[in-house]
């Protein structure tokens, strides 16, 4: 299945490079940046050929050049700087959200139907429901405007490690919050309820009853068997996060592949865009495969079909 | 899961996760028989925004495209005489402008009404897209089952592995920008997910005692999906038909706010994108707030009505099993 997938991208797209170019020649100025690039996507091969050789050089990690003036840096260089501050991105919002949704989640599974439940449950719903663009401009309203705690701007030459707003670290924290608490309403639904059928066994009661605190019995007790299905979504939530980095890079004027591939379709720069997609379509599979394998080795109670109930929680917000 | 669930927990009306061969307490019985309140109110809303969005124009609103510069008295500083001289705006909200305006003077009341005429409108072809195509293929493949099921879920599976809004950037990316290719944009990512429903629902459905005595009365098949079978599968996917216009709406908010949705319209994404520069955000936060207020009230209805109706039509097999 997932080859096919693959195949069905790598196929498509390819059809549309010819769009462009075709379009450019006419522009005399280009028409060298256009040769290059003609050379470098066989485009002077035939289409099978074309695409195996495309397909080649792509799997080998030379993504060719950029349609924009002067093709240079190549598409491979772009990608190779921007891609670490995409994932730091998404590793600090990751952290944040699991941080966030386990003290939560336990909080309003041990009161699980009273007052304390209801209202994080109305949150975590509202949460759901702030798409990341709107809640970008929220958290940054808020925490870098009204009460200047965070910086605003986000410098790529800064250091990383540092707790001033001259590093990284500190300048990701608007942007990770803003992925994070989005997913970690999620997080939090899907841990609230595994946290409460676990509550119910009998281990639980039998701990209880030796007189293990309550708060000991729900972290250490009740919380590892619960765990399983959150684990699972943590790989595919993944890639949804680089759905939202989308945005937040572009908002935050962060340089990652997010904003990459925004800038490179406004500017019609199909190299830069293809391989963007097929390089996050991939990593998203191979995160949808291994949180399904994920889920099996870790949790052998449940029967494979389980699987899919739970990961299609997460397709809710894209 | 286990089995000897008795204590009254509410099996969480958010997660579609069925706690299997639980006992159902009275309270929980009730509470999942009435929409409540909440629904109701999303309801209102919905209507009222869709009511607004459609009359717009015949409506008392103000014009969204005119700027409304407000004049005072005030000393021109090169000539030094008292002259009307204009106020920059953003104006704040007033009697005159209930929620204010943006940087151009333009009333964001009715821009934002406005805006969700797009909005609405990309969630509701998207749905409807998503309806009749996702809808027909998996009624097909759940009633015929055999190669043609095959060849159907494998479509599916393929379109869901990739992630939806990368998906969509590339197809804007690659043709234009118009209404027409985002809503179609939007509603093939809708395929998938209302076609699996409906294939998962027509399957059960095909095993049922009403549907065998149609066969025995030597209906057509044509005839049996459409009379017998369509009806059951309709209720099902149209909760989640709802889930498919939240999702599309914000789908479309975020294509806006990247700046590469419909071009030269106003939709609720780009309203907030006006808005969200640093420094109007620091003088006037009501032009990104308001069209965010409603986009958020607009998404979070649609959400919770989905769920409230999945819940009232108990509709499990929404997230069904993939093979």
């Amino acid at each position: 299945m997932i080859t096919f997938g693959a195949m069905n991208l790598l196929g498509d797209p390819l059809f549309n490079i010819l769009g462009p170019v075709a379009a450019d020649v006419d522009n005399p100025e280009s028409l060298q940046a256009i040769e290059e690039a003609k050379a470098q996507y066989y485009l002077d091969k035939s289409l099978p050929e074309r695409w195996s050789r495309w397909a080649w050089d792509f799997v080998q990690g030379d993504f060719g050049v950029q349609f924009s003036s002067s093709g240079q840096p190549p598409v491979s260089n772009l990608i190779k700087e921007r891609l670490p501050r995409t994932l730091q991105l998404m590793a600090i919002a990751q952290l944040i959200a699991v941080g966030l949704a386990i003290p939560w989640s336990v909080l309003a599974a041990s009161r699980a139907n009273r007052r304390t439940d209801k209202v994080s449950t109305v949150t975590a719903f509202a949460f759901v429901s702030i798409p990341s663009f709107a809640m970008a401009v929220i958290l940054f309203y808020f925490f870098s405007i009204r009460l200047d705690w965070l910086p605003d701007t986000y410098n790529a030459t800064d250091p990383f490690w540092g707790f001033t707003h001259d590093h990284r670290l500190i300048q990701l924290i608007l942007p990770g919050f803003t992925l994070a608490l989005g997913a970690a309403a999620g997080y939090q639904r899907l841990l609230r309820t595994d946290l409460i059928t676990t509550l119910q066994e009998d281990f639980i009661l039998m701990a209880r009853s030796k007189g293990v605190s309550k708060r000991r019995v729900l972290y250490s007790h009740a919380l590892r068997p619960s765990l399983f299905s959150l684990i699972t979504l943590l790989a595919i939530n993944i890639g949804y996060m680089i759905g939202g980095s989308l945005v937040v890079e572009q908002y935050f004027r962060i340089p990652g592949i997010g904003s990459a591939v925004v800038e490179a379709t406004l500017r019609e720069d199909f190299p830069v865009v293809l391989a963007i997609v097929m390089l996050v379509s991939a990593g998203f599979m191979v995160f949808n495969y291994l949180a399904d394998y994920l889920y099996t080795i870790i949790d052998p109670r449940v029967r494979t079909e389980k699987s899919g109930q739970r990961r299609k929680i997460t397709s809710m917000g894209m | 899961m286990n089995d000897e669930n008795n204590l009254p927990i509410e099996s969480s009306n958010h997660d579609e996760i069925p706690l299997a061969n639980q006992s159902l307490e009275v309270s929980e019985y009730a509470d999942k028989k009435k929409l409540g309140i909440g629904f109701w109110l999303a309801t209102f809303w919905l209507v009222l925004i869709t009511f607004l969005a459609v009359f717009a124009p015949v409506l008392p609103f103000k014009d969204d495209k005119q700027n409304y510069i407000v004049f005072e008295q005030k000393e021109n500083p090169i000539t030094g005489k008292l002259q009307d001289r204009p106020v920059q705006p953003p104006y704040s909200p007033s009697s005159d402008h209930w929620l204010g305006t943006d940087q151009d003077a333009r009333d964001l009341l009715s821009r934002s009404i406005n805006g969700a005429r797009i909005s609405l409108a990309v969630g509701a072809l998207t749905a409807i897209f998503g309806v009749i195509i996702g809808g027909a293929l998996g009624m097909i493949a759940g009633y015929f089952k055999g190669i043609l099921d095959k060849i159907i879920s494998a479509i599916f599976i393929v379109s869901l592995s990739f992630p939806g809004l990368i998906l969509a950037i590339l197809i804007v990316a690659l043709m234009d920008r118009s209404l027409t290719t985002i809503s179609i944009t939007l509603g093939i990512l809708g395929v998938a997910p209302i076609g699996r429903l409906a294939r998962a629902q027509t399957l059960s459905f095909s095993e049922r005692e009403f549907v065998l005595a149609a066969e025995t009365l030597g209906a057509k098949k044509s005839r049996i999906l459409v009379k017998e079978l369509l009806p059951n599968v309709l209720i099902p996917m149209s909760t989640l038909a709802m889930l498919v216009i939240a999702i599309a709406i914000v789908a479309e908010g975020t294509l806006a706010f990247l700046g590469l949705s419909v071009q030269g319209s106003a939709t609720w994404g780009k309203l907030i994108l006006t808005g969200s520069g640093l420094q109007v955000l620091e003088k006037a936060p009501w032009v990104a707030f308001v069209p965010m207020g409603f986009l958020f009230l607009t998404v979070a209805s649609f959400n919770y009505m989905s769920d409230r109706l999945r819940d009232y039509f108990d509709v499990r097999e929404i997230f069904v099993t993939r093979d």
